[in-house]
């Protein structure tokens, strides 16, 4: 469903992503792993169309990312980090807007915008009368997963969609995700919330510094590196080994 | 669901509109609703566009009316007066919007990885800029159509007038679109930002004083406006090309009105194809570069380290020992130098105060009064003595205000010292700087340099008149949401200083032609000290209230 081949991002001198490879087969929920500034967003971004890769290529449900970027853009959902809306509209406002890029018809657009409002526990005075910008960070958050299943892509991009979502929201979506999985639809769920990943996603693929490091089953990859836990194994492979000595240490300053 | 459920707005029959349609109202909405919303807990529904944009539209008619001055002047001096303005107003607020509408960071979060194009993008955005520019213009010229054909009986000028006034809009626009095309194309994603917040400050201060100043001349000189006798620099602004226009198909049909007619047509086809078709593809590339979250290159930040070095010699060391004053005098600095949405703030908002002086001392310079200062000097300075007070005003308000918080979470017990420390900021960077301008511009008008005492009554007020916003509890910066900046309240507030600055310009005037002038200056010292002395008592008691 996804398939990256040697695909780079170069910003100037700097390289963000570094010849990256792998698949990504129909139904999977892959956890895409990295420190700070390790290439995941902008390796999300090119995968959405959002940002030209300076090197290698991508197909996503058979579409490649340069010459049919539309084509890719139509096949996939994408929940970005930052969480960005636009403010002044309300919330149906906007739902409806999304849907009308995708050329879903108004009513079916509006029969599937109520589905998710019953879903999130949304009201519908909410929806209709308060603008975005006055929405908790949790409620824009399920506005913006909305946004990005609307037009039910077969291929979703979560970039820390948990960000904001309170405990319930929280379950419910990691439920959603598993059985839109079962379903077919190719899930790639970027993290750093990595409990959840082990728990939710078939496969990890971590990076750091634009290059793969690890592709692989989350037990499977603990058990080969005797890491207990796939958080010991991420701090293990990113250099964060020494962290709790250091977060010790930095501590004892703290003294009076 | 357990809430009751009101049944959602009723829709039309089935409809798909083309994601072009979907995207120019989705830009016109946000155009007209503003990005104001930001954070702010606003409750209930939002505001009609039709009702902002009517209120928009009204504002302009009112301000056409101006127009009603150039009943009996010539075709081509209505002409000049309605195009200018047009011009000075469409310009300032195509180069206030446009920056936001064009480049905005979380839009390219939102739209870009959805079936759209960036043409698609752009061209809807251009759509909704000139639509807007041209109801706009529509508007402001209205009042203008109906004195040019009544006062010549002249049927030809409202239908010539709206062509041009048509084509100006578009000029107006395709100007500022090439301008950011150009930046993006020669100076790239780095320094964008920085030019865009330039351009748009030099532009909306630039219209603001030419707004006030431009309809005094041409109502001074529309007798002799004539085509065939303007100077030559007056044929190289374009108001002047689309003024040309109107007086060639409307008015005296010159060769002079024919050639600037020929260069309006010709300008604008040229500059809309340069922007709107020749650098479309840069605009896909400054799209996309927006969401490169990795920077090639650490940016060196020189007013940083100049600022630094500010405050740690004297005098400002000794006048910032306080550690809170001090910090909030280094962010309401770093503010005033970098924060486009402070700057496109208090810089236009700042200008019109040099704008009463410059009228002022123009008429003492008209009338050749040279010993005699009458009321421009005094009335420049305490005028000045105000600058605080405006900047304060105007620095209260930020997009981001939530992050005031930390003053209240901070262990200080009230604004007092964020107060102080904003008002030095204020005084450094905006009232000294002024201070000499105006300083410049009286001994250039009124070649008097001894006359610069008379500034003496501002200067001693401007302390007095600094410590009114921590008094009435605006004066920590940054600290509350940019739409409560349309309080009613606050002009109430400005114009009772005004009045006091007025009535105390008028004594100083009168002192110092009656031989006093001395006495008042000392006497205004002695209140001003104690009446200082009592202020800054009242700041340091004030805690911080609920609505702070």
């Amino acid at each position: 469903m996804i398939i990256l081949d040697q695909l780079t991002k170069r910003f100037g001198a700097q390289t963000a992503v570094d010849s990256l490879s792998f698949e990504v087969p129909a139904g999977q929920i892959v956890g895409f792993l990295g420190p700070n500034g390790a290439g995941k967003s902008t390796t999300l971004k090119m995968l959405t169309g959002m940002i030209e890769p300076s090197g290698g290529r991508a197909t996503v449900c058979g579409h490649d990312l340069q010459r049919e970027p539309i084509e890719v853009k139509r096949n996939v959902g994408f929940v970005p980090e930052s969480g960005a809306v636009f403010e002044s509209l309300t919330g149906l406002e906007y739902l409806e807007m999304v849907a009308a890029l995708y050329r879903i018809p108004q009513n079916a657009a509006r029969a599937r915008i109520k589905q998710f409002i019953a879903f999130f526990d949304l009201s519908f005075e909410t929806l209709t009368d308060k603008l975005l910008g006055a929405y908790s960070k949790g409620m824009r958050r399920k506005v913006v997963i909305t946004s990005a299943l609307l037009h039910n892509p077969p291929v979703v991009f979560f970039d820390e969609p948990l960000d904001g979502l309170d405990a319930n929201a929280a379950v419910g979506f990691k439920a959603l995700i598993q059985t839109l999985a079962r379903e077919g639809k190719t899930i790639v769920y970027s993290s750093h919330i990595l409990d959840v990943v082990e728990r939710v996603c078939h496969r990890v693929i971590i990076i750091d510094k634009g290059k793969l490091l690890l592709d692989g089953k989350p037990d499977e990859l603990v058990a080969a590196h005797q890491a207990g836990t796939l958080e010991k194994l991420f701090t293990q492979l990113t250099g964060g080994a020494e962290l709790e000595r250091r977060a010790e240490d930095f501590a004892r300053t703290f003294r009076p | 669901m357990s809430e009751s459920e009101p049944s959602l707005p009723p829709i039309l029959p089935e409809l798909v509109p083309a994601p072009e349609r979907t995207l120019r109202r989705l830009f016109l909405t946000l155009f007209l609703r503003g990005r104001g919303a930001r954070g702010l807990n606003k409750q209930g529904a939002p505001k009609s566009v039709g009702q902002k944009l009517a209120l928009s539209l009204l504002l302009y008619l009112l301000f056409g009316c101006m127009a009603l001055f150039f009943l009996h002047q010539p075709v081509f001096a209505l002409a000049v007066y309605l195009h200018a303005m047009t011009f000075v107003f469409l310009g300032m607020f195509v180069a206030s919007s446009a920056g936001e509408v064009l480049f905005n960071k979380e839009e390219s979060d939102i739209l870009l990885h959805r079936p759209v194009t960036p043409q698609a993008m752009l061209w809807a955005k251009i759509r909704v800029l000139v639509e807007v520019s041209l109801w706009l213009a529509g508007a402001f010229n209205l009042v203008g159509l109906f004195v040019g054909f009544g006062s010549a009986g002249n049927w030809r000028f409202p239908i010539v007038h709206l062509f041009s006034t048509a084509l100006e809009a578009l000029f107006c626009t395709g100007c500022v679109v090439l301008v950011y095309q150009l930046c993006l194309r020669w100076f790239g994603r780095e320094r964008l930002e920085g030019l865009m917040t330039i351009a748009q400050v030099i532009v909306s201060v630039t219209a603001v004083l030419a707004g006030q100043i431009l309809p005094q001349i041409v109502l001074r000189m529309g007798h002799v406006l004539n085509v065939s006798e303007v100077s030559w620099w007056f044929n190289l602004l374009p108001p002047a090309w689309f003024a040309g226009f109107d007086d060639a198909f409307s008015g005296s049909a010159l060769l002079g009105s024919w050639v600037l007619a020929a260069l309006a047509v010709g300008v604008t086809a040229l500059v809309l194809w340069v922007a709107f078709m020749k650098l479309a593809r840069d605009y896909e590339t400054g799209l996309q570069a927006l969401n490169e979250t990795v920077s090639t290159r650490v940016r060196k930040r020189n007013h940083r380290r100049w600022l630094d070095w500010l405050v740690n010699v004297p005098p400002l060391s000794w006048w910032l020992r306080d550690p809170v004053a001090r910090a909030s005098f280094l962010l309401t600095a770093a503010y005033l130098i970098r924060d486009r949405d402070v700057k496109l703030r208090v810089y236009p908002g700042i200008a019109p105060v040099l704008i009463l002086p410059f009228i002022f001392l123009l008429q003492n310079h008209h009338h050749g009064v040279s010993d005699a200062p009458g009321f421009g000097v005094p009335f420049s300075g305490i005028y000045l003595g105000m600058v605080p007070l405006f900047g304060l005003q105007l620095l209260q308000y930020s997009q981001q205000w939530q992050a005031s918080d930390i003053f209240r979470v901070a262990p200080i017990s009230g604004p007092a010292q964020l107060s102080h420390g904003a008002r030095r900021a204020v005084l450094c960077l905006l009232a000294v700087p002024l201070l000499l301008l105006v300083g410049l511009m009286v001994w250039l008008m009124v070649g008097n340099l001894s006359q610069l005492v008379l500034f003496l009554p501002g200067l001693i007020s401007l302390p007095v008149f600094a410590l009114i916003p921590a008094l009435g509890g605006y004066g920590v910066p940054l600290s509350r949401p940019t739409d409560a900046a349309k309080s009613a309240s606050r002009g109430l507030n400005m114009m009772l200083v005004m009045v006091v600055a007025f009535g105390l310009a008028q004594l100083a005037s009168i002192s110092w032609s009656q031989g006093w002038f001395g006495w008042l200056i000392l006497s205004e010292t002695v209140v001003a000290v104690g009446v200082y002395s009592i202020l800054r008592l009242a700041v340091a008691r004030k805690r911080w209230t609920a609505d702070e």
